[in-house]
C-alpha cells in the first residue's frame, strides 16, 4: 500500500513540478521526474523478485532447512560438504564440458549461417524466418520430439552404427553429445539474430574496396567482417556460455540426468537434490557457489574478449 | 466459523476443501467419490487438485505454507521425511485409524512419523512381484517357480520355445527398481537398513553391513533376469512394455500390480497374475513386497479440520474403499473390505492374509541418493562392484552432511 500511495504522491507532485519548472528545464541538471517513476517500479520489482529471494537463499544455505518444518543453523557445514561431494564435482565437470563444447559449436555454426543469411541469397527473409523457428518453440516439446528421434527413429535408420542402434541416450559416455545437439540446435537461432544485426552494421563500401584490392573472401572475413563484429562476438560468447552452464530443460527432456548420473548438470542437481531429495539448504549452498562461479566466469570472459576487441 | 476460514462464502455457508491428489489414474474415481460425498454433505465442496509432478508440488506448497486440506500421496521415503518434519495432522485419536489393517499402518510407521504421532492413513496397497501371463504359462506347461533355479529354468524353457521371458523398458529409469526391491527385500530382512543407518559415515566394504558386503547376490540375480530381456530393452519405455505384454509378446514382466490396469486397457482378455521373487532356498520363506500406494493425510493447521475429517471418514467407508480399490486394482486397507475377483489380486491374497508382506526397500534409502539412475546404469553396464561402492559412498556422504534438527537447543 505504501508504495502505491508513494507512487501517486510522486506522480502528482511530479506534474506540479513540471508545470512550475517549464521554463528552467533546459538549464536544470536533474532529469525529469517522469524518468524516476519509470525506473522505480523496475527497481522495486527487481528487488522483490530477485534480490530479496537471493538473499533469503543465501541465508538458508547456512542452515539445515529441508524446505519445510523446523531448522537450525549449521554454519559453513553445507559448503564444506559440497566441496567433498564427488557427485557435485561431477556435475560441475559435466556442466563446464557441455557449456564449452556447446558454446563453440553454437558460435561457429550461427556465424556461418548468419553470413549466409546476410548475403544476397534468394528468399532471404524466408530463410531468416526459418532459422528463427527453433527459438520460438518450447524446448520441452522439441525435447520430446528429439527424444523420440534418438530412441525410436535413429536406432532404425542408423542400425549399422552400434552407438545409435543401442539408443545414444542410454550410453553413459556419449549421451551428452545428443544433449549438445539439441541445445545447439535451439540456441543457434538467437545467436544468428545477434550476428545478423552485427553484420548489418558493416558498411558495404569496405567490401567493395577490399575486392578492388583483390582480397579473397577468406581474407575479407578475417580482415573486415570478424573484427567489425567482435563486440557482437563477445556478447554472444558470454551469453552462450552463461546459459549453457545453466543447462536444464534439454537434459530433462532427453535423459533426465541419466544414464546413472552421467548427464547431471549443476542446475539439475540443485533442483533434484533440493526439491525431490529434501536437501533444500545443502543444494541452496550449491546454488550460491554456482552463482559466484558463473559471475566470475562471465566477468573474466568479458575482460579477455573486450581487450581483444580493443586491440583492433 | 472463524475469520480465518476465508474459503467460506458468506452467503451459502459452504466450506471449500482443497483436496491434493497425486494419482493421475485415480482422477475419475475421486471425481465420482467427491460427487457422492458432496450429495450427502451439501455444506462441503471438495476441489480436486491433480498434477503430474505431485511430489515436487507438495514440497513447494509446504515451503510456501499453503498446505492443502486433504492430501493423498504415494507412501515413499520422501513421504516419510515430510511426515517426520511434522507438517501433517496427528490421527492417533481418530476413530478411523482403528478400522485400518495394522500391517499397513506398520509399513507407514517404518517410513516415518513425527515422534509419538500417526501422521497418515494407509488407503490402498500394491503388490510388487513378477507379473506373468497365465495363458502362456498354461500353453507351455509351466508352473509358478518356487525357487531361483526353477525361475531360471522357466526363463530357459520360454526362450527355447521362442517366447521372450521378460519385456524390459529401461528407457524409463525407474522400471529397473521393482526387481531390485523384490530381490533386495530378502537381503534387507534382518534389520539391514537399521544397521546401515547406525554405521552412517563408516559404511564401506569393511563395515559390519554395507551394500558392497550384502548386496552382491542381489545384483547378480537382478542382472541374470535382465539377460532374458528382449532386444532393445534399453531404450523401450514403460508404456511400450505394458502394450507388448498385453499383446502376449513376453511371458513375464518385472512389475507390480499397478501395471495391470494399463495392460488390461490394451487387452482386456489377458490373464495376468503375480508371484513373488523366488529368492530364498525354502519356498515357504518367500515374501511379497507391498507398498502403500495411496496414503491419506491432511495439513496440520488446516482451518477446516472438522470438514476434512468428515471427508476422510467417508473415504474409508467400506463400500467406498472397496470400489476404489477394485477400480484401481489395489488391495484396500480397511479391515473387512473385500478384494475384487481379479486374478492378479486373488493371487496375492494369501500373502496378505498370512502377513507375508514387506515394504519397498528403496524407501529406506534417502532420496538425495540417486538410487534409481545408479541401478539403471548397473543394468546397462552390469558392473556390480562399481554400483555397490557408489551406493556405499553416497550413503556415507549423506550421513555425514545430514545434521538433524535438534529443535530447542542451538
Amino acid at each position: 500500500m505504501s508504495t502505491l500511495t508513494e507512487a501517486v504522491r510522486t506522480s502528482t507532485s511530479g506534474a506540479r513540478n513540471r508545470r512550475r519548472a517549464g521554463r528552467v528545464r533546459t538549464s536544470g541538471s536533474r532529469a525529469l521526474p517522469a524518468y524516476y517513476w519509470m525506473v522505480w517500479p523496475a527497481v522495486i520489482a527487481f528487488a522483490a523478485f530477485h534480490t530479496i529471494p537471493v538473499l533469503v537463499g543465501i541465508f538458508f544455505s547456512f542452515t539445515n532447512y529441508a524446505g519445510y518444518g523446523d531448522w537450525s543453523f549449521v554454519g559453513l557445514a553445507n559448503y564444506i560438504n559440497l566441496v567433498k561431494d564427488d557427485l557435485v564435482l561431477a556435475a560441475y565437470g559435466f556442466s563446464f564440458l557441455f557449456a564449452i563444447v556447446a558454446t563453440i559449436l553454437t558460435n561457429v555454426i550461427s556465424l556461418a549461417i548468419a553470413l549466409g543469411l546476410n548475403a544476397k541469397i534468394r528468399a532471404r527473409n524466408f530463410w531468416r524466418g526459418v532459422y528463427f523457428v527453433p527459438y520460438v518453440l518450447a524446448i520441452l516439446v522439441i525435447g520430446y520430439v528429439f527424444q523420440f528421434l534418438f530412441s525410436n527413429s535413429l536406432p532404425k535408420i542408423l542400425s549399422d552404427i552400434p552407438l545409435f542402434r543401442d539408443n545414444i541416450l542410454t550410453n553413459p559416455d556419449w549421451a551428452w553429445t545428443a544433449i549438445v545437439g539439441l541445445a545447439v540446435w535451439q540456441a543457434c537461432a538467437f545467436s544468428i539474430i545477434i550476428y545478423l544485426s552485427g553484420l548489418q552494421t558493416i558498411p558495404p563500401e569496405l567490401y567493395e574496396a577490399a575486392s578492388l584490392d583483390g582480397a579473397s573472401p577468406w581474407r575479407q572475413f578475417g580482415a573486415i567482417t570478424f573484427p567489425l563484429i567482435s563486440a557482437f562476438f563477445t556478447i554472444n560468447v558470454v551469453l552462450s556460455l552463461k546459459s549453457f552452464l545453466q543447462v536444464f530443460d534439454p537434459i530433462v527432456a532427453l535423459t533426465n540426468g541419466g544414464p546413472g548420473t552421467s548427464t547431471e548438470s549443476v542446475t539439475l542437481l540443485v533442483f533434484r537434490g533440493g526439491f525431490s531429495g529434501g536437501e533444500f539448504a545443502y543444494q541452496t549452498a550449491n546454488a550460491v557457489i554456482f552463482f559466484i562461479v558463473i559471475t566470475i566466469v562471465s566477468l573474466v570472459q568479458f575482460r579477455v574478449l573486450q581487450r581483444r576487441e580493443a586491440d583492433i | 466459523m472463524t475469520l480465518g476460514g476465508c474459503a467460506v462464502t458468506p452467503d451459502d455457508g459452504v466450506t471449500t476443501l482443497s483436496f491434493f491428489q497425486f494419482k493421475g489414474e485415480a482422477l475419475e474415481d475421486f471425481n465420482r467419490i467427491i460427487a457422492d460425498f458432496e450429495a450427502e454433505n451439501p455444506d462441503i465442496r471438495v476441489v480436486q487438485n491433480q498434477v503430474a509432478d505431485s511430489e515436487t508440488l507438495i514440497r513447494t506448497l509446504l515451503v510456501k505454507d499453503k498446505a492443502p486440506d486433504v492430501i493423498t500421496l504415494n507412501a515413499n521415503g520422501g513421504f516419510g521425511d515430510l511426515a517426520e518434519a511434522g507438517v501433517f495432522y496427528d490421527f492417533s485419536n481418530e476413530p478411523v485409524l482403528r478400522t485400518i489393517n495394522r500391517a499397513v499402518q506398520e509399513i507407514l510407521a517404518e517410513l516415518g512419523n513425527k515422534e509419538g504421532e500417526v501422521n497418515s492413513l494407509g488407503y490402498v496397497n500394491n503388490a510388487n512381484g513378477v507379473l506373468y501371463n497365465q495363458d502362456i504359462f498354461a500353453e507351455q506347461g509351466l508352473e509358478i517357480p518356487e525357487t531361483w533355479d526353477e525361475f531360471i529354468a522357466v526363463c530357459d524353457a520360454l526362450e527355447a520355445a521362442g517366447i521372450t521371458p521378460f519385456y524390459g523398458t529401461l528407457g524409463d529409469a525407474w522400471t529397473g527398481m521393482p526387481s531390485w526391491n523384490g530381490i533386495g527385500a530378502y537381503a534387507a530382512q534382518d534389520g539391514f537398513f537399521d544397521e546401515l543407518r547406525a554405521e552412517g559415515e563408516n559404511v564401506g566394504p569393511d563395515s559390519a553391513v554395507s551394500f558392497q558386503k550384502d548386496f552382491q547376490d542381489v545384483m547378480a540375480k537382478q542382472a541374470e533376469l535382465f539377460s532374458y530381456m528382449q532386444d532393445g530393452y534399453r531404450g523401450q519405455m514403460y508404456d511400450d512394455g505394458n502394450a507388448a505384454f498385453a499383446r502376449g509378446e513376453s511371458a513375464m514382466m518385472l512389475q507390480g500390480i499397478w501395471a495391470v490396469n494399463q495392460i488390461k486397457s490394451i487387452n482386456p482378455d489377458v490373464n495376468v497374475a503375480i508371484f513373488p521373487y523366488p529368492v530364498p532356498e525354502d519356498p515357504d520363506d518367500r515374501i511379497l513386497v507391498s507398498g502403500v500406494d495411496v496414503a491419506v493425510t491432511m495439513a496440520k493447521d488446516t482451518p477446516h479440520r472438522a470438514e476434512a475429517l468428515r471427508f476422510i471418514d467417508y473415504l474409508f467407508e467400506v463400500g467406498v474403499i472397496e470400489d476404489f480399490a477394485a477400480s484401481q486394482n489395489m488391495i484396500p486397507s480397511v479391515i473387512g473390505a473385500e478384494l475384487s475377483d481379479d486374478a492378479a489380486l486373488q493371487s496375492v491374497k494369501p500373502y496378505f492374509d498370512e502377513g507375508r508382506i514387506t515394504g519397498f526397500i528403496d524407501h529406506q534409502v534417502p532420496p538425495s541418493i540417486p538410487l534409481t539412475p545408479t541401478i539403471q546404469q548397473f543394468l546397462f553396464d552390469r558392473n556390480a562392484d562399481a554400483t555397490l561402492s557408489t551406493l556405499d559412498n553416497e550413503w556415507r556422504k549423506v550421513a555425514a552432511r545430514t545434521i538433524p534438527v535438534t529443535g530447542d537447543d542451538k
